[in-house]
């Protein structure tokens, strides 16, 4: 678990729910509850989860984009959370960050020269003629042609306007990428494009990636490892090929059986989910606001789990409890 | 590498930033652009009789309060506004008003302005106690009625020595305009920075190690910027309103005309039956706020196009 | 599970081959500042009854524009239907006047949304605004049209629905929101539903449970639906046909097993190639290299050709725009390189 390029543990990261007049705290939501993984260095890391499972909220955590409540994050053998503000700003500038709103990252009032040419001026060490070259030398590496310089984000496409997204994630020739739904948001035929050119970049530069996504497929294709994360938790972490060989975690099962393949009169199984009503678990679920059932105590997917056991209730399984072959983590009474 | 090689075709001219679209758009609008004409021309008439006074050339009378002519003669081939108690020609002091009212406008709009922004930008980009006490201070601020501030603050400003300068009558009524009335363009920086400060483009500025000096002053400013110059257009009709409130309650120039003394006066003439001094100060008043609140629209309209193909 | 207690369904008169809704040479465009935007231009296609068709297409190709033209939903003055055909259940949709429209919109086509959470109005609590339909539409009194909005609730799967159905659409997640939203489709018993990309915003599971929603409630009415969508998963695991849409044009329809076995069209191959599946073993995926293109600067001839590769270099693709025409029974294709396109005839001469 260790010698990696950037180290995990324990990572939790809670927001206070407050309510009343005296804005007391009433409770907390568990964003990130407890992650801890490696990333070795040139590898990409793979994180899957549908909406609220907490993958956004866990990479704005590595780079203290949102205030962590408990844990470890070791970057390159420093550690990130307990960095002062000149170190921590250093840090940051090691750490590339893509998003996936393609428009609502880039500077509207900013020309796309601007836009990947800030990071350099920041850190103000070179003079203005080098930072349009290294821009143009940019821009030209994730396809797009120096004239772009002088435009602004609304005159391109989704699928450029990512591409200037990723340009200026490496201005600062970063070792760890992390890309948060990069190409969640573009056209299919664009997809493709840009995913290739993520890959061809971490070739090139021998790029360390934190890949989140939600598109399994996308996941697979691109990253060596995956983990799959539920309620903010990783359920299961295995080498990508293995994973979808052999997904050992039901959820992780229901979710790939959920993705709709483009092969027509593939069967999927009907039964996903239990819905049916809990008994006898009073004291041990709630609901929030959105009618969602919270775990207190347990297995966080024990509602709709099509597996569960009485034992599933009691404790909540560890990830590392269960190592299957090498590599291959699970935290699930079942296996 | 690059598999498709040049993506993006160069598209003939540039600069399709937010200013220059407005600026096409707005020049669009016959309309708008009449009334900016007409609002130039006021500040140039404006700008034409402070030069006139400090270089002292002879345009006109010096000595507004000497008596010159025929005491409140009717509009004639002669005068043809007229003229007031001292026979001074109500043309003339009207197109001399104009000096006053603007210069004190525009004063009162930049010191608004310049405390207005940053404490906006403070407070909602900090949050936590530096913007409660922003606010508290303005919701104060804002909760005394608006003229007894304004004359309280011009009261005491009036002849007081500041860094060795002695305050005019002039400067009394724009400081305390100015130093009442930031609350507005505070409170709407505050909001929109508020709003863009989530924003991913912000979080990526943060991502990459920019101190927060610069994604106030880089980041965030000119994505902000265009709700101060509507503002100001749409509030330089209340600050000329206010200066003519402040003459009318007997704060500002003494020696020199202005629309808000105009109107002062005119209360005793009206029963009088000499309407013609009232008649032409309330008409370049009404004149001038018309124009700028048309143009004000037009401005915003064009900042915030309706249909836009994305 | 039963919808509504009282069916209201009439004697359903019945077009020959069963085909209920018959789109032809549709052109919609709409005219802003930097130029007339020809969003949708002579679009055919038709769906039958009980049937699925798939409207397949990036975005910016005109198939929400198609969508509202049916509606005759699209914004005035900004756009305007310019030509051609819409016959559903045998009457010309473009010839009648509001009124008569009013009582179809909702009542026999209904349509539902992308964003679930702000297609409802969040000051009006969900049974208000179920029950508005029903009101409208049936002429039912409040007290009726709230049990009846119970059981819609029941019908599309929220659990405690008697709850439910005091709730502000803040209150809920985004699937149970759609799920609102088709409850209020479905709920004067539509015989033909518009679903503009439905789950696009949504999870993959929830995906999962709305698609099955909407297939159940087909079974049980016999609805149609037309569904959009870019998603080309979903297209082969739920639609019948499918007609794939670029650039404002058809240029391929097809029953949808056909489709997927065969694509016929370049950019429809491109887009089955460059989908990245499971079990992929490929290091980098095939791509349609450039960009979509923007409506105001389509190019001449086929507009496709800039990124196909067997049209880039090809003077006819250059210059003059390929025709929808039918290749075999059943496939329609618009390339001038497509199996068989020689020798077909055109569509336009068809009934």
């Amino acid at each position: 678990m260790h010698d990696g390029l950037l180290q995990v543990e324990g990572l939790k990261t809670y927001f206070p729910i407050r309510k009343g007049l005296l804005r007391r705290t009433v409770g907390y939501i568990k964003a990130v509850d407890g992650v801890s993984f490696t990333i070795k260095a040139g590898q990409t890391l793979g994180l899957v989860g549908e909406s609220g499972c907490g993958k956004t909220t866990l990479a704005r955590s590595i780079v203290r984009l949102v205030s962590v409540t408990e844990g470890r994050v070791v970057f390159d053998g420093r550690d990130v959370l307990s960095a002062g503000g000149d170190e921590l700003r250093r840090l940051r500038g090691e750490i590339g960050l893509v998003f996936q709103d393609s428009y609502g990252s880039l500077n509207p009032r900013m020309t796309v020269g601007d836009i990947v040419g800030e990071p350099l001026k920041v850190w103000g060490e070179i003079g203005r003629s080098e930072v349009a070259e290294r821009v143009g030398a940019l821009l030209s590496k994730v396809g797009l042609s120096r004239h772009c310089i002088n435009r602004y984000p609304h005159e391109f496409s989704g699928g450029q306007r990512q591409r200037v997204g990723v340009a200026r994630a490496l201005a600062l020739g970063p070792k760890l990428v992390i890309c948060d739904e990069p190409v969640s948001s573009l056209d299919v035929s664009i997809q493709a494009q840009i995913l290739n050119l993520l890959k061809d970049l971490q070739e090139e530069f021998g790029l360390t990636f934190l890949f989140i996504a939600h598109d399994l497929a996308v996941v697979e294709f691109f990253c060596d490892v995956v983990a799959v994360m539920f309620m903010g938790r990783i359920v299961e972490q295995s080498p990508a090929k293995e994973l979808y060989r052999n997904p050992l975690h039901p959820y992780t099962r229901t979710l790939i059986s959920a993705v709709p393949r483009a092969e027509p009169g593939v069967q999927r199984p009907r039964k996903l989910f239990r819905t049916e009503p809990l008994e006898g678990s009073k004291g041990v679920f709630r609901r929030d606001a959105q009618g969602v059932l919270n775990c207190l105590s347990g297995c966080a997917f024990y509602p709709e789990c099509p597996e569960r056991q009485e034992k599933c209730l009691r404790r909540m399984p560890e990830l590392d409890e269960k190592e299957y072959r090498r590599g291959h983590y699970v935290a699930c009474w079942k296996s | 590498m690059n598999e498709q090689g040049q993506t993006v075709e160069a598209r003939p001219g540039k600069g399709a930033g937010l200013w220059p679209d407005a600026v096409r758009r707005l020049c669009k609008r016959k309309l708008a652009m009449v009334c900016l004409g007409v609002v130039i021309v006021y500040f140039l008439l404006a700008g034409f009789v402070y030069l006139a006074e400090m270089f002292d050339w002879r345009v006109g009378p010096t000595r507004w309060g000497e008596e010159v002519g025929q005491s409140y003669a009717p509009p004639s081939s002669r005068n043809l506004l007229g003229t007031d108690i001292f026979g001074q020609s109500v043309l003339r002091k009207t197109l001399y008003g104009a000096r006053i009212s603007i210069t004190v406008a525009l004063f009162a709009s930049l010191i608004s302005i310049a405390i207005g922004v940053p404490l906006g930008a403070i407070a909602g980009y900090f949050r936590g106690f530096a913007d409660e006490v922003i606010v508290w201070i303005y919701s104060t601020l804002s909760s005394v009625p608006y003229i007894l501030l304004i004359l309280a603050f011009a009261v005491v400003l009036r002849d007081k020595t500041v860094l060795g300068y002695r305050l005019t009558g002039i400067a009394a009524a724009y400081l305390a305009i100015g130093l009442t009335s930031w609350v507005g363009i505070c409170r709407l920086i505050r909001g929109e920075v508020i709003k863009h400060k989530d924003r991913e483009y912000i979080l990526a500025a943060v991502s990459y190690g920019c101190s927060r000096r610069r994604i106030i002053l880089r980041h965030l400013m000119p994505n902000v910027f265009h709700i101060v110059i509507i503002d100001f257009s749409l509030r330089f009709v209340a600050f000329v309103h206010a200066e003519v409130i402040l003459s009318f309650l007997g704060i500002g120039e003494p020696n020199r005309p202005s629309w808000g003394a105009m109107i002062n006066d005119a209360r005793m003439e009206l029963s009088r039956g000499v309407w013609w001094q009232m008649a032409a100060a309330t008409a370049a008043v009404f004149l001038f706020c018309l124009a700028l609140n048309i143009f004000g629209d037009a401005l915003r309209d064009s900042l915030y196009p309706r249909l836009r193909i994305q | 599970m039963d919808l509504i207690a009282n069916n209201k369904r009439d004697v359903k008169k019945s077009d020959g081959n069963g085909t209920l809704l018959s789109v032809r040479n549709l052109s919609a465009h709409f005219f802003t500042e930097e130029g007339i935007v020809r969003a949708v231009q002579d679009v055919g296609f038709s769906i039958r009854r009980g049937r699925t068709l798939a409207l397949v297409g990036e975005s910016g190709c005109g198939k929400t524009a198609t969508a509202l033209s049916i509606m005759r939903l699209v914004p005035a003055p900004q756009g305007k239907i310019i030509s051609g055909q819409i016959v559903f259940e045998e009457r010309s949709l473009l010839d009648l006047n509001e009124k008569e429209m009013r009582e179809i919109r909702g009542n026999r086509i209904a349509m539902i949304f992308q964003e679930p959470m702000s297609s409802l109005n969040p000051v009006y609590a969900v049974g208000d605004q179920i029950a508005e339909a029903i009101k409208v539409h049936q002429k039912k009194g409040r007290k009726e049209a709230w049990a009846d909005v119970v059981e819609m609730l029941r019908a599309v799967g929220i659990a405690d629905p008697r709850r439910r159905v005091r709730e502000y659409p803040h209150q809920m997640s985004s699937g149970m929101c759609q799920r609102v939203m088709i409850a209020m489709a479905v709920s004067c018993e539509p015989v033909l539903l518009i679903a503009d990309e439905p789950t696009t915003a949504l999870d993959v599971t929830t995906q999962g449970k709305i698609l099955d929603l909407l297939d159940e409630l087909q079974r049980q009415n016999g609805m149609s639906v037309l569904l959009i969508t870019h998603d080309l998963g979903v297209v082969a695991q739920r639609a019948d046909d499918v007609a794939v849409m670029y650039a404002s044009r058809i240029v391929e329809t097809a029953g949808s097993r056909r489709l997927f076995a065969e694509p016929l069209h370049p950019y429809t191959q491109g887009l089955w190639e460059s989908l990245p599946r499971l079990g992929f073993k490929g290091r980098r995926l095939r791509t349609i290299p450039g960009a979509v293109p923007e409506p105001l600067r389509f190019p001449a001839g086929c507009k496709f050709h800039p990124r196909c590769p067997k049209g880039r270099s090809d003077e006819r693709c250059r210059s003059v725009e390929p025709e929808l025409r039918e290749v075999e029974a059943g496939r329609r294709v618009a390339c001038w390189h497509a199996r068989g396109y020689e020798e077909s005839q055109s569509v336009k001469c068809k009934v």
